[in-house]
């Protein structure tokens, strides 16, 4: 059976088209949960609530590292990549006014650096692996120097903390009610034809019809 | 404000950095109120305009 035309200019406002595959929810909520866990593991003794947070954290960390590199293996094999990417039309919409692909500029600025904060938390947050025992390797903090380990802490605590700004950001459009949609589509996977239409150019983002 | 921790290095008693200074926490965290308290005073007063403007 043919998918559906939904990209006609008056499709029926009761279709839905698919935003997130199943498995991209997946990625998106395991991320969520283990960012916080991190930053709660991370934060929370600083502020005085003392516990073990040691094993959570650096157990959280992995399963995001590995999760991270799903993703990415995922979205340069599987998925269009070049909808997340920054590019010239975006400069265009944002000064024109023209509706965005799947991604809005804005959207897409927010995932570039939430992308390299997590990315410098995790590669510094690995380096720092090597200064405590796991079930692999026993620890060896000889590695580098002081000053080193220095700067690669201060890498890893700025990520960090840059991260709480980001996270308090994207909680806060999750819950606008003029951003439910979005919302909506992380939880549930689509958005109906007329949100679709009325938000994003078909040209620039051919949805499926969700099944 | 500090930007970064300091200790003294074990090997030689020089002072060195060891992490991000932890006051900082507050204002990433104020930051992040400051756009979010922004951004919804801007759409308030937008739809606002919008509405007048009809």
């Amino acid at each position: 059976m043919s998918t559906p035309d939904i990209t006609r200019p008056d499709p029926a406002p009761t279709g839905r088209v698919l935003r997130h595959k199943l498995i991209d929810r997946i990625y998106h909520w395991l991320m969520a949960l283990s960012v916080l866990i991190l930053m709660a593991t991370a934060f929370l003794p600083i502020l005085g609530w003392k516990f073990e947070w040691l094993d959570l954290h650096w157990i959280t960390g992995v399963v995001l590292t590995l999760a991270v590199l799903f993703h990415i293996i995922r979205a340069v094999c599987w998925q269009d990549i070049w909808a997340m990417f920054l590019g010239g039309q975006d400069l265009r919409d944002i000064t024109g006014g023209g509706k965005p692909g799947k991604y809005t500029p804005a959207q897409k600025l927010y995932h570039l650096g939430v992308s390299l904060l997590i990315l410098a938390a995790i590669g510094t947050g690995l380096l720092m692996l090597l200064k405590i025992d796991t079930p692999w390797w026993r620890r060896d903090p000889y590695w580098f120097s002081d000053t080193q380990w220095g700067v690669i802490y201060a890498i890893h605590g700025f990520g960090a903390m840059a991260l709480i700004t980001m996270v308090m950001i994207h909680i806060y459009f999750a819950l606008r009610p003029d951003e439910w949609r979005l919302t909506r589509s992380m939880f549930r996977g689509w958005m109906t034809s007329k949100e679709y239409l009325d938000h994003h150019d078909p040209k620039r983002w051919k949805a499926k019809e969700d099944a | 404000m500090q930007l970064f921790r300091h200790a003294n290095s074990i090997y030689g008693g020089s002072d060195v950095i060891i992490g991000a200074s932890y006051d900082l926490l507050l204002w990433f965290a104020a930051a992040g109120a400051a756009f979010i308290l922004m951004h919804a005073v801007f759409k308030a007063v937008t739809k606002t305009g919008e509405r007048a403007s009809h």
